[in-house]
């Protein structure tokens, strides 16, 4: 049938019912009913413009929905790893500071012994050793809210090492001082880790 | 904030310390004022509800102690007073600006009268 220009409407009944139901998009009628046969010819609508006459078989924003749902995913994925990763970056600091406070503990316990004869190479071969540690511990810090914090414990082994310096050269250690220069170490490094004492 | 909430005196009933005692036994009226007025700011410290501001009281107390008792020397004492102001400065920082006066008259305007006022009183004692 040849009809320029003319679209010729048959009713008759669709062969080719959509599958009930189609993800919410089918057509809720049944399509059992007798709908227009749309015959195309030359000069009609473009073909781009022509409405479909069969359900389309996905819907127009799935690609985009697949888009959204996979950056979503990775943006979860992201957020999971780089927690994942701040949590050891600070399990691995505080190791560090454990490790300082150890140090420094023990260069008390070393030279704030009283009525012990100084020996000054000994004491800054240690003050040197305790130097390199902060300064590597600084360096290596990787999480970077945490320096200050270790540039502050260094503050506090350079008074510490100054101090005993001063009191060990001269024979003034007492045992009371021994013990509150530990007291205020394991203070300074309880507030580094954000514990109360 | 616990530096907000209101500080549990202990004003009369308050047990006198070791070093009530010996700030009790200055007689000059002018020294005896500053020390009732260090006692009195040093009492409210150790009742705060802050525990940064309750530990530093405790801490100077013991080492005033340590100092009256020869245990330690006044380099010691400031060398520990220099300590805890490093220590404050931080905490005080982190204290909401409203409490931030109240917090540093109860550590660093205590640590300071002690140094000023209260190591000359107790040196002379030794």
């Amino acid at each position: 049938m040849r009809s320029r220009g003319h679209t010729v409407e048959l009713t008759r009944p669709n062969p080719h019912p959509p599958p009930l139901p189609y993800e919410g998009r089918g057509d809720p009628a049944g399509s059992r009913q007798a709908m227009p046969l749309h015959v195309l010819t030359r000069g009609t609508e473009p073909a781009q413009d022509r409405e479909p006459n069969t359900p389309r078989p996905m819907n127009r924003n799935t690609p985009k929905n697949f888009i959204v749902r996979n950056v979503f995913l990775c943006a979860a994925a992201i957020l999971i790893t780089s927690c994942g990763t701040a949590t050891f970056t600070k399990t691995g600091s505080d190791a560090t500071i454990e490790s300082l406070r150890n140090f420094e503990l023990a260069f008390i316990d070393e030279f704030a012994v009283p009525g012990k004869k100084f020996n000054a190479a000994a004491f800054n071969a240690k003050v040197n050793e305790g130097n390199a540690k902060f300064q590597q511990a600084i360096a290596d810090e990787k999480f970077t809210a945490r320096r200050p914090v270790l540039v502050d414990l260094k503050g506090q082994f350079d008074a510490d090492a100054a101090h005993l310096r001063s009191k060990a050269s001269r024979g003034k250690i007492t045992p009371a001082l021994a013990t509150e220069m530990k007291k205020d170490v394991n203070k300074i490094y309880d507030h580094a880790l954000g514990r109360q004492t | 904030m616990p530096s907000d909430g209101k500080p549990k005196r202990r004003k009369s009933s308050r047990k006198k310390s070791e070093l009530d005692s010996a700030l009790d036994q200055v007689g000059d009226e002018t020294v005896a004022a500053s020390m009732k007025e260090f006692q009195e700011l040093l009492a409210q410290a150790k009742g705060d509800t802050a525990e940064q501001i309750r530990q530093n009281a405790e801490e100077l107390e013991r080492r005033l102690v340590l100092l009256k008792n020869g245990e330690i020397d006044k380099e010691d004492f400031d060398f520990f007073v220099e300590n805890q102001k490093r220590d404050l400065r931080v905490f005080i920082d982190s204290q909401p600006a409203q409490s931030q006066e109240r917090a540093e008259k109860l550590t660093l305007h205590i640590l300071e009268i002690a140094v000023t006022k209260v190591v000359p009183v107790l040196i002379a004692m030794i």
